[in-house]
């Protein structure tokens, strides 16, 4: 079989577009945010998301659709569509998506936030104490930070930064002059975008752009101005994004092209009520077409609002902390690593906390048994305990290796600084891998104990990262599999360049050998389906894109293999369409936790196999990136891993099902059937293994009360 | 830490054994002091281990002429060594040597590079305690000494180069340990191959003991240079690559009988790609065995396909690509002369060879000097020269007895005493060339021979004590004599006066003399010997023959017939 290579057939038919894929992600979350069961904080939360995603969409994806359209690119992607389609589609889904969610931002959430006395209020409401008190703050703190902008035809148009908010202005005209002037103002960054109206209680707030809007004529004295409105332009970044936040620039782009590209702008943002011949003069500044202007009818760039989601006096506006479930570490090493080499340790964020992933290398650096700590850090602040310990290994003379992925080309001082650290306290640093980037989550421990040298390692399907490790649903496996820490080994070997990428037994490596491992293993599914054998695959990702994994997908679902998804964000795939993947199901689930963890599942002829993985199945995974694919091979480790498996396909509360028309259906609870929320069930579940146990680092399995695939 | 102090007095006695190789101590040695003094802050990359009764942790290196390997590894008493990391970096360094003599500074580089991370891979570890060696496309390259100079000054490696028959001793210990039991290692013939880069390496085993090995121009990276160098289409240039190999193998059959052989061992990635290829649920397995006809058609099949489609197809890096064919044409011919019905393709390879070595070492053995193997090589030369097998083994037991009585007076050390066996069992062979000068023809048979488990330069050693049998006594003069160091004339000296007295004991080739006793007079050697029949020629041809001796033990020799047997 030679799966790489397949020749490629146009069947636009059996895919999914994956821009409209992604949008159709976005609205799920928005579906979370208009949702009035849930608490008015977290559906503001939500909002706030749907609207930095879009953010990132425009500034990525949609410029990458402008620069083929511009460029005369006339390919069509998988689902058959060219740039200019799918730009004219996308933008139809764009605006209804902004529309709604200003409809649900405005007269939902922040009406309900009204009622309960957190107010952000119009400046003309004030009363004139609270004004002149506004005033003054505005002279103090936020005039000496503003430049009026002249941006009228004589000079060239202000370079202003992408996702900024300002303030555009007509004047009327000077004498001599027949027509209004174009003049802008920044609204300043770092102030706070709510401005607490002085002497509230706290819980009144104006925008800080009301602020300077009532306070123009400071900034242009002997001018009237005739008009103003908020704007925000959104610019190509050319770069991408990734699930973590990371950011990957366009590879392949030329620098000759990526100048041209540099700063176009992609989106313009502008308050609802605008005059209509300000909003003329400004688009034809910035050159940007009314397909492309969304007009908000409510305030720009919502991120601002994360701010008050997190106030105290609000939780009974939130849903109750889910917290992290404790799990027992011991103190010493030797019994902590004891532990782990009794069984494998599986863990299963946000549900368990991560503090053994943190001790593992904490505990790692103060022993004197051990040799050497190698990992991978991806996306890492320098506070971390993992980063400090790290340092501490170094200079007590162990070995420290740290393939460090940082997030920007232009990344701060600070963020270096900590790598920096690293170095000079003796570790070995590595700054990222040539034209791959790093993604696989890898930590191994080389320790000299009294029957020789053994190995630990963890590996993980989300980043080094206490923060979001409370946030994100993930997996990690402590093992001390001998073959496992030789793979590690022979994987840090080969990321260093101190030797050739080896051949690994249980690891498998992107992007030498995952995808074929991948293709190899649904295949097999799909023999065993031919040959009148029971056979099934369940996997979880975050997306589904790759078309040789769909098509090997299709291959074994038409065999008659039993496929189920579950797929969070993007998916090509095309469930349901007869002959082809009738078989095949695909769930996602939005809801407290961001779901993260890959996973998959073969049922190989009851001689199951599960798999953990950093990797989506998507091309650039598979193909740009150094991911890692490994075994769960511990029965219990196994079992609970299952359990997360079973549980999102039993989720008839946030799972939606995807149909083949590309939207997406949630499984009501029938009349007398219990609501199942997987996210809160597994977190139960957690709860509830924790306290029977008594043994530290319990693996208890996480029993849901049905684990049989 | 007393073993770990005892394991480097070893090495560092074995390493000044120069003309033997040995093994190596890391300057970690110093570090290691400060780290007895002072546990709580160890020198960086040699992190100081609590548990200092753990195993001992060694490495391997190996340069070969595609790549250089690394092989770390933990030895427990009596257990097989337990591999830690291994690690491989492609260097073309055959490339270098096989077209252009020398090493160039790119190849240079790149090496250098290498070893640098295998060193930080060896000081995870705290590896103090390895053996690095170095093969052909070392060996070859006429700036080999200047280009060790920099890889010691860089990487503080000591990088040993070994000649073909040191490759061959080490293959076969690593293939004795992975094969313990087979009945290719116990019974009948076998033929035992690994085409490497720079050439191929054969050992002939009669019931798992080598009688002959040598080191031949098939090489796989050579054989691709040559055919890189021919013009032509590509079945065209394959035709001639096969009748190039096969002209090489008729020679090999010349000197080993290849026919006999049952069994086929063979070790290489090469090889070991073929077996994966044929037997792909066994991929990973340590011995795989592949049928005669599906090698045969396996090799078939992958000579029409150029480098590209082997990159492109069967996922192979292009350095391997490259030398696929030759090295599979290669294992083709020897295959097809044996009469072997399958492939044993096994898992292992010269560094195994050097971990068994230093497991040796590290348990007071001592390096295996496999003396009944060279014994029975040395003896399948003299068939070769079809020497006379009585007398040759006759002299042989009277010199070794000479020598075994002598030990106070002599000084020498037992691999003396064997390669003064070698040396007494080939004595002759030059009479096979012709019986005027046979001495002389022994010299440069012997010198250009390859004997299992003797270096060249023991080779060149044995040749000249060889040659020193008959009436002309060591002269500076001398240009084979005149070429051994200082240290090493002195031993042919003491060797050669013992082998001609113990030949002169067989001068009329009866063996007459059967063992002997030596005892030390006021003014002469008093040699009694026990034996039969009349040893009057004997004596007298003793008495002349004796010059050497009387010379470099200080004393005359008088013979004296014993009562009864000693």
């Amino acid at each position: 079989m030679k799966p790489a290579t397949r020749s490629r057939r146009r069947e636009p038919e059996l895919f999914l577009n994956r821009e409209l894929s992604w949008l159709a992600f976005n609205q799920r979350v928005l579906e979370e945010a208009t949702d009035a069961t849930n608490p008015v904080m977290e559906r503001l939360k939500f909002a706030t998301i749907v609207a930095s995603n879009l953010d990132e969409f425009f500034m990525v994806r949609v410029a990458a659709l402008r620069h083929r359209v511009a460029e005369g690119d006339l390919t069509r992607d998988l689902a058959g569509l060219t740039s200019l389609q799918q730009l004219e589609q996308v933008a139809v889904r764009a605006h209804e998506m902004a529309e709604r969610l200003y409809a649900t931002f405005t007269d939902e959430i922040l009406s309900a936030l009204a009622q309960q006395g957190l107010r952000i209020q119009p400046f003309a409401e004030l009363e004139d104490a609270e004004r002149a008190a506004l005033s003054r703050y505005f002279h103090a703190e936020v005039m000496p930070a503003l430049t009026p902008l002249a941006a009228d035809e004589s000079h060239p148009f202000p370079m202003l930064a992408g996702l900024s908010l300002n303030l555009a202005l007509l004047l009327e005209p000077g004498a001599g002059e027949d027509q209004p002037r174009l003049a802008l103002v920044q609204v300043p960054a770092r102030l706070p975008r709510l401005v607490h109206v002085p002497g509230a209680s706290g819980t009144r707030f104006v925008l800080l752009e009301s602020v300077v809007r009532a306070e123009l004529a400071a900034l242009f004295p002997g001018q009237t101005v005739r008009t103003s409105a908020a704007f925000r332009m959104t610019r190509d970044a050319e770069m991408e994004f990734d699930d973590e936040g990371g950011r990957d620039y366009v590879a392949a782009l030329e620098e000759e092209l990526r100048k041209r590209r540099r700063g176009q702008v992609v989106r313009l943002e502008i308050e609802a009520g605008a005059d209509a011949l300000l909003l003329r003069l400004l688009a034809e500044r910035i050159d940007v077409g009314p397909s492309d202007t969304y007009r908000v009818n409510g305030p720009l760039d919502l991120k601002a609002f994360l701010s008050i989601v997190e106030l105290p006096a609000f939780a009974a506006l939130r849903d109750p902390p889910l917290k992290p479930v404790t799990v027992f570490v011991p103190q010493k090493a030797e019994e902590f690593f004891g532990l782990i080499e009794d069984h494998d340790v599986l863990l299963a964020h946000p549900y368990e906390a991560f503090d053994p992933v943190v001790a593992f290398v904490t505990r790692a650096a103060e022993d004197p048994d051990v040799l050497a700590i190698k990992m991978t850090l991806y996306r890492t602040s320098g506070d971390s305990p993992i980063v400090r310990a790290l340092s501490d290994a170094a200079e007590r003379g162990k070995q420290v290796t740290v393939l460090v992925e940082l997030m920007a080309r232009f990344d701060e001082q600070s963020n270096i600084l900590w790598a920096r650290r690293l170095e000079e306290a003796g570790g070995h640093v590595i700054y990222g891998i040539r034209g791959l980037k790093t993604h696989a989550k890898i930590a191994l421990v080389v320790r000299r104990g009294r029957q020789g040298i053994r190995r630990y390692v963890h590996l993980g399907t989300g980043n080094y990262n206490e923060r979001t490790a409370r946030l994100y649903g993930d997996c990690g496996l402590l093992t001390a599999d001998p073959v496992v820490g030789e793979d590690a080994s022979a994987f840090f070997n080969a990321l260093t360049g101190y030797s050739d990428p080896p051949t690994m037994r249980k690891l498998v490596m992107a992007p030498a050998a995952l995808r074929d491992r991948l293709l190899r293993l649904i295949d097999r599914e799909r023999r065993r389906a031919e040959a009148g054998q029971a056979a099934a695959i369940r996997a979880k990702m975050n997306s589904l894109q790759d078309e040789d994994i769909i098509r090997a997908l299709y291959d074994a679902a038409r065999a008659g293999v039993r496929i189920r998804l579950n797929v969070r964000g993007i998916c090509c795939l095309r469930p349901g369409l007869k002959g082809v993947s009738d078989g095949i199901e695909v769930v996602s689930i939005v809801d407290r936790f961001l779901e993260h963890a890959r996973i998959c599942h073969f049922h190989n002829g009851g001689d199951e196999e599960v798999f953990l993985s950093s990797a989506d199945w998507m091309s650039r995974n598979l193909d740009r990136r150094i991911e890692l694919l490994f075994p769960v091979e511990d029965a219990d480790a196994r079992r609970k891993v299952l359990t997360l498996l079973d549980a999102a396909f039993q989720d008839n509360a946030k799972g939606r099902w995807l149909q083949s028309d590309g939207t997406y259906k949630r499984h009501r609870p029938a009349k007398g059937e219990e609501v199942f929320r997987s996210q809160l069930h597994l977190h139960r579940v957690a709860r509830q293994a924790a306290e029977r146990a008594r043994a530290p680092l319990t693996v208890e399995p996480l029993t849901s009360h049905e684990t049989s695939t | 830490m007393p073993t770990q102090g005892d394991g480097i007095t070893a090495a560092r006695a074995l390493s000044n054994q120069s003309s033997r190789g040995g093994y190596n101590v890391m300057e970690g040695e110093t570090a290691m002091t400060t780290r007895t003094t002072d546990p709580d802050s160890p020198p960086l990359g040699l992190a100081a281990p609590a548990n200092s009764a753990a195993p001992r942790v060694v490495a391997a290196v190996d340069m070969g002429a595609s790549a250089i390997r690394l092989v770390v590894a933990e030895l427990r008493p009596g257990e097989p060594p337990r591999i830690l990391e291994q690690a491989s970096r492609g260097v073309l360094l055959g490339k270098d040597t096989f077209t252009h003599g020398r090493i160039g500074p790119a190849t240079l580089e790149a090496t250098l590079k290498a070893l640098e991370g295998f060193r930080r891979i060896m000081d995870t570890y705290g590896v103090v305690h390895y053996r690095a060696i170095a093969t052909s496309a070392v060996r070859e390259a006429a700036n080999r000494d200047g280009f060790l100079d920099r890889v010691r000054l860089r990487t503080g490696l000591d990088v040993e180069v070994v000649d073909g028959s040191e490759e061959n001793r080490l293959s076969y210990v690593a293939v004795r340990e992975a094969l313990a039991g087979h009945e290719a290692m116990t019974t009948g013939e076998t033929l035992l191959a690994e085409v490497g880069g720079g050439s191929a390496d054969l050992s002939f085993l009669r019931a798992g003991e080598p009688v002959h090995s040598g080191t031949y121009p098939l090489g796989a990276i050579r054989l691709r240079q040559s055919l890189a160098s021919w013009h032509g289409s590509h079945e065209h240039r394959v035709r001639l690559l096969r009748r190039h190999i096969h002209n090489i193998v008729e020679d090999i059959a010349r000197e080993m009988p290849l026919a006999q052989a049952r069994h086929f061992i063979a070790l290489g990635g090469d090889v070991r790609f073929a077996a994966a290829r044929l037997n792909p649920d066994a991929r990973d397995a340590a011995l795989q065995t592949v049928t005669r006809e599906a090698f045969l058609a396996l090799c078939d099949e992958m000579t029409v396909r150029d480098v590209d489609d082997l990159v492109e197809n069967e996922h192979l890096p292009l350095a391997q690509a490259e030398t696929l064919v030759p090295a599979l044409l290669a294992y083709r011919e020897l295959l097809c002369e044996t009469a072997a019905e399958r492939l044993t393709v096994v898992d292992t390879s010269l560094r195994a060879g050097l971990l068994i070595d230093l497991a040796r070492e590290e348990a007071g053995h001592g390096i295996d000097d496999f003396g009944p193997q060279v014994l029975a090589s040395a003896a399948a030369l003299g068939e070769k020269y079809r020497f006379d097998a009585r007398h040759a083994r006759n002299v042989a037991h009277l010199a070794v007895r000479l020598f075994d009585e002598m030990r106070g007076e002599h000084g020498l050390a037992n691999r003396d005493r064997l390669l003064l066996e070698v040396a007494a069992l080939l004595h002759d062979i030059g009479n096979f060339v012709s019986l005027r000068g046979h001495h002389k023809h022994s010299l440069y048979l012997i010198s250009s021979s390859e004997i299992f488990g003797l270096s060249q330069e023991e080779m060149a050693f044995v040749a000249n004590v060889a040659r020193y049998h008959r009436r002309a006594m060591p002269q500076r003069s001398h240009l084979g004599y005149a070429a051994l160091d200082r240290q090493d004339r002195v031993t042919v000296d003491k060797l050669a006066a013992l082998l001609r007295l113990a030949n002169a004991l067989d001068a009329d080739h009866l063996q007459k003399v059967v063992d002997l006793r030596v005892e030390r007079g006021d003014e002469a050697w008093l040699i009694e010997v026990d034996g039969a029949g009349d040893l009057t020629i004997e004596r007298l041809v003793a008495q002349a023959r004796s010059d050497l001796f009387s010379e470099v033990f200080g004393r005359r020799v008088t013979l004296r017939e014993a009562a009864g047997p000693i």
